[in-house]
């Protein structure tokens, strides 16, 4: 067992409710999970929950042997070695290509950095557009700088919200397949969160399905197969 | 972080009150390179401090003779007099300044009843001014005098028809009277001057009745009467003479024609005589520089400096010896009011309130 | 485990200390609220307080309708359309801002008073004697005209990057859905440019409160004539500080009603990539009428008043000392740009600070840091002497370990003159740098984080090149506020220190209003300047 979340609450400022409720599971390295719901379900509060950017009223996250947080500890996003590809990205708009990946590898010496942006470039297969800028871009091409900016520090967990959404239908079929490749190749363990069920079973290993941020179903995508899809799903 | 930020903080406060040392005393740099070389003068420092609501750029002048003349550096701080006296009070006996310098009496008495002034006196501010222009207790000289009169319009008024300040009450004035707004301080103090002299009721009636003939509402300075005249709004004005010196003598010549057209009248001279107000000085309680601060005193109030007073700012002087200026003397002699000065400070909230009372705006 | 996400944070501790600090001189004034009542104030209130409250609340809400009227207007012909001359009004609609309030009624009162050059030049050439109440604007409707006009920019400024920057995705489907432009302007512009339009006219109203010198010379009484009464009449701070104190109370209730207000209806915008408006070509007729408006409104704001200042200029050249106005120059420049970057640097600090952490009641903390913009600059002055005095005293036994021989050191120093403009016009700052954080959102910051950027590093290197606009646009509304100010500036200074601000009121509180032309006119041309190189470098800069 590589990461291991449990018990974890969460809930607004403003509401007394539980956006999430007691959610838990444990995740092998490698393994790409997806995180299925419905808009408003809490599966976006689960990644900023992960990455840091939101404080849960109860629970532990562990990834390894590292506690990020639990009852006594609180490890700020910067200091947690995960990735996150924001949904639409966040791209710094002031910085090219090469300067948006480079932002998170200010602790390797100039080679090494130099070394890795290439790596990426390569594995996102954007040689060549170094110098662009985020606005020169395609909505795909914005998307895997952002998988590469998040892929360069080696993160020990990448998570994605929502990483097709803003991309056209035709565009998502190829990319689900690139990205899945990409993943594979850079062996790293994985969250992505949607609301499309054909995303999950193209992507993942294993799918979480939340409704009003408590875990209704876990198990792999063909076991998921010719479960009755409730209509608010697939909206 | 937190270092960074409260370093960047201090260093800047230190440049700044560095920066404002220099502007605000260079005196300071002057006067000891004055007394090496000089190591037989007196060790008190050589400059004086100065509050002042005079705005005026012939006191610049002044000042820079004084300190041609002594060597002691006139360092000002211009503001309004109810300002500059709150913050001598609220300094305390830490204040640096010397003097409190302002246009209107009441603001020196006023001074002196906060208990913010001290005495000081000497032989020759004594010849210089005459006691009805000192305090009682020598806290206070006055510098210079301006009269509150009537101006007319030459055409429609003829200055056997004026007589006194109280005259404009009567029905004939009815929509002809222009003043200025009730918020200025020589309204007040001429009310002021009124209580002391006719008793609040007296004094109340006249507001009333000045209220009751006005040809519009009060607006505008001294200087808009004047023009109000020239305008056909009212026929007469209660203004200071200062002002309309300064308007036969603007640089825009359509207010000098205006001015031309117009003529004053000192009122109340069969009774109880023109008021005049008084531009003075008080010695500041805790002044470090007392001696400097009299003898400021005395190069304003000597002939040189209150003929400068006549001639560049139309000011009456109150030294008996200096003559006013050619046009001063032109509108002729009158007879001023005969009243202790500081009154007017005394009864400045009655009249402000007997301004509320009558609706004068 | 709400403390384990906020300790050590060192944004919580300087802007706490920021916070504190701006507000302890308010603290002085507020607490005066308690001083009973004394016979001055029963005098007041039984007499006159009714209609200077009446007067002050006509003039805060016609100036207000105006500024909107006009400011708005304004900002959506610029941002939506391209007609002739409208590269050059984008930016010079906002130069009627350099001209200080009280030079503009001098002025205009100047050219339509009875020698002014509109009534002698119809008597002398042409021998028409008007009627001159005709011509009158010293009256409550003269001073709403006066406000209005030198008072819009905020206005105009404020919605105008609004409308270019977030408008485009809603008003292009407003248009696919068939909407004219005028119910585009009355049912989607208006709506959604609400926040801007009360973020610039509460500017305006500010601005008007705490006025005093148009009103004084106008002999109007509002509610800042019954304070300076009672202080300069009746000799009783105490009485006018409780005045300015209520004034602030009320201010505060506004403050809280626009939160709630504003806290129920906030548009967000989800996209972080905003969109510029596409400008449509105005031809013939109705560029020709857009052209004339803008024209019209810049006329009578800018280029009327500023003729009048520059004949004056010639007429009484070389009569006033000139020697000394390079120090003047000197002195308005460095005491406004200093102040101005203090503040935006604490901005920038305070609007990190209330965007990292999470709670309703820590963002309306930097809101009171307003307060100081709602009376009158004066009573501010008396809050900042005591404490500074205060400050001075304690700090005495320090001076003597230095070896200053004085009691007084800090408020001799032109460090108090500083801090009092940092008090007063915080809130302008804030308000540009705060609209900059709202622009750029979270998502930037936390990605950089995520990647494993510190607080300080993030901001640094993504937050603030992001800000440039934002950074430049609070500097230079500032620093134009400061160029101008008056009454802090008076009382404040330390000895022998002028600006062009307290040249150009020396000669005009004493009806030299024609002496005053070139310290104003050295005013308003800094201030241009500023504001075109404000204009060319966001003009320049990628958005």
């Amino acid at each position: 067992m590589f990461i291991a979340i449990e018990n974890v609450c969460f809930s607004y400022s403003n509401s007394k409710e539980n956006a999430i409720d007691e959610f838990s599971m444990t995740i092998e390295k490698g393994e790409v999970i997806s995180i299925l719901g419905r808009s408003g379900s809490g599966k976006s509060s689960i990644l900023r929950i992960l990455a840091g950017l939101e404080l849960p009223t109860k629970g532990t996250f562990t990834i390894g042997d590292n506690v990020l947080f639990s009852s006594n500890i609180f490890v700020h996003p910067e200091k947690r070695g995960i990735g996150l590809v924001f949904q639409d990205y966040a791209l710094f708009p002031h910085m090219t290509v090469t300067e948006n990946i480079r932002f998170g590898l200010f602790r390797l010496s100039k080679k090494e950095k130099e070394k890795r942006i290439k790596e990426v470039l390569e594995l996102v297969e954007l040689t060549g557009f170094e110098k662009r800028y985020p606005y020169q871009l395609s909505g795909g091409q914005q998307q895997r700088v952002a998988l590469a900016r998040a892929l360069a520090p080696k993160p020990n967990l990448l998570l994605l919200d929502e990483p097709f959404s803003n991309l056209d239908a035709e565009l998502q079929y190829k990319i689900r397949k690139d990205l899945r490749d990409i993943l594979k190749k850079a062996n790293i363990t994985s969250i992505f969160v949607t609301h499309d069920e054909n995303d999950a079973h193209a992507l993942a290993d294993r799918i979480v399905k939340i409704d009003k941020g408590k875990i209704v179903k876990v198990g792999r995508p063909c076991d998921m197969l010719g479960m009755p899809i409730k209509q608010e799903v697939m909206q | 972080m937190r270092k960074i930020i409260s370093l960047l903080m201090m260093s800047l406060l230190l440049i700044l009150a560095a920066c404002g040392n220099e502007t605000s005393e260079p005196a300071k740099t002057n006067s000891t390179t004055k007394k090496e070389e000089t190591v037989t003068e007196s060790t008190e420092s050589k400059e004086v401090n100065l509050y002042t609501s005079r705005h005026y750029d012939v006191d610049d002048e002044l000042y820079a003779n004084f300190e041609k003349e002594t060597g002691i550096k006139v360092n000002v701080i211009k503001g309004e007099a109810d300002e500059l006296l709150e913050r001598i009070k609220r300094e305390g006996d830490a204040t640096q300044a010397d003097l409190l310098y302002t246009a209107d009496v009441g603001r020196l008495s006023r001074a002196k009843e906060e208990g913010v002034l001290q005495s000081g006196s000497s032989e020759l501010l004594d010849k210089q001014i005459p006691k009805k222009f000192q305090d009682n207790d020598q806290m206070w000289y006055g510098l210079t005098k301006r009269a509150r009169v009537i101006i007319y319009n030459k055409d429609k008024v003829k200055p056997e028809e004026l007589s006194t300040y109280e005259a404009l009450t009567e029905d004939k004035w009815k929509g002809r009277v222009l003043i200025r707004s009730s918020e200025n301080v020589y309204n007040q103090s001429l009310l002021a001057s009124f209580i002391d002299i006719n008793g609040e009721e007296k004094a109340k009636e006249w507001a009333e009745g000045i209220v009751a003939n006005l040809a519009r509402n009060p607006e505008g300075g001294d200087r808009d009467q004047a023009k109000a005249i020239a305008a056909g709004i009212g026929d007469v004005a209660i203004m200071n003479t200062y002002y309309y010196g300064q308007m036969l003598n603007s640089e825009d010549p359509e207010e000098v024609k205006v001015a031309e057209g117009l003529s004053v009248f000192f009122p109340n001279q069969e009774t109880t005589g023109t008021h005049v107000n008084i531009s003075g000085a008080g010695i500041v309680k805790h002044s470090k520089n007392k001696d400097n601060a009299i003898k400021l005193l005395e190069f304003l109030s000597a002939p040189e400096a209150q003929g400068t007073f006549a001639t560049a700012n139309f000011e009456y002087p109150v030294n008996p010896d200096v003559e006013p200026s050619d046009l001063l003397k032109s509108w002729g002699n009158f007879k001023e009011q005969d009243i202790q000065l500081s009154v007017l400070g005394d009864n400045n909230t009655k009249s402000i309130m007997i301004f509320n009372e009558v609706g004068w705006k | 485990m709400k403390r384990l996400m906020i300790n050590v944070n060192s944004w919580t501790i300087s802007a706490s200390c920021i916070i504190i600090l701006l507000f302890l001189p308010n603290i002085t004034i507020l607490k005066g609220i308690f001083v009973p009542s004394n016979e001055n104030w029963e005098h007041l209130k039984k007499f006159v307080l009714q209609n200077y409250i009446q007067t002050s609340v006509i003039l805060v809400v016609f100036t207000a309708i105006f500024s909107i009227v006009i400011g708005l207007s304004l900002a959506w012909l610029i941002a939506q359309y391209q007609f002739p001359l409208r590269n050059f009004f984008k930016w010079a609609l906002i130069l009627p801002l350099a001209i200080p309030p009280f030079i503009g009624a001098y002025t205009y009162h100047g050219i339509v008073n009875y020698t002014g050059v509109i009534q002698k030049t119809l008597r002398n050439e042409f021998n028409i004697t008007v009627n001159p109440s005709f011509f009158d604007i010293m009256n409550i409707p003269g001073a709403i005209f006066i406000y209005t006009l030198f008072l819009y920019p905020y206005v105009y400024t404020i919605t105008r990057i609004f409308l270019s920057n977030q408008s485009a995705s809603l008003i292009e489907s407003a248009k696919i859905l068939g909407k004219g432009p005028w119910q585009i302007f009355f049912q989607i512009v208006i709506p959604i440019s609400r926040v801007a339009i009360i973020g610039g006219s509460s500017l305006v109203i500010l601005e008007v409160l705490n006025d005093y010198g148009v009103v004084k010379y106008f002999g109007i009484q509002t509610f800042s004539t019954a304070i300076f009464q009672t202080w300069f009449g009746f000799g009783d701070i105490e009485t006018s500080i409780k005045l300015a104190a209520s004034l602030m109370g009320f201010v505060i209730l506004i403050l809280v009603f626009e939160k709630l207000f504003r806290g129920k209806k906030q548009f967000s915008f989800a996209s972080t990539k905003v969109k510029p408006l596409p400008l449509i070509r105005l031809v013939g007729l109705k560029a020709l009428f857009a052209t004339s408006y803008v024209l019209i409104i810049f006329c009578f704001a800018f280029l009327i008043p500023v003729a009048q200042l520059v004949s004056w200029f010639i007429l009484t050249f070389g009569k006033i000392p000139m020697d000394e106005f390079f120090q003047h120059i000197k002195n308005s420049v460095f005491v406004a740009g200093v102040s101005a970057a203090i503040i935006i640097f604490c901005a920038l600090i305070i609007g990190n600070f209330s965007r990292i952490v999470k709670g309703r009641y820590v963002k309306i903390l930097p809101k009171i840091t307003v307060l100081g913009y709602s009376i009158p600059g004066a009573v501010i002055a008396v809050a900042v002497v005591t404490t500074f005095i205060t400050l001075d005293r304690f700090l005495t036994p320090l001076y003597a370990v230095m070896g200053i021989d004085s009691k007084l050191v800090l408020s001799v120093s032109i460090v108090m003159l500083i801090t009092a403009y940092i008090i007063r016009f915080f809130a302008i700052g804030y308000n540009a740098i705060e609209s900059g954080y709202d622009k750029i959102g979270t998502d930037f910051s936390h990605a950089s984080r995520i990647l494993g950027a510190g607080l300080m590093r993030t901001f640094v290197k993504v937050d603030l090149p992001m800000m440039k606009g934002a950074i430049i646009s609070g500097f230079i509304l500032v620093f134009i506020d400061i160029m101008k100010e008056i009454p802090l500036t008076l009382i404040l200074r330390p000895f022998n220190f002028d600006t062009l601000a307290t040249k150009a009121f020396q000669y005009a509180s004493d009806e030299r209003i024609m002496e005053a032309s070139q310290a104003s006119l050295f005013i308003i041309t800094i201030s241009a300047i500023a504001i075109f190189v404000f204009h060319y470098l966001l003009e320049k800069g990628p958005k």
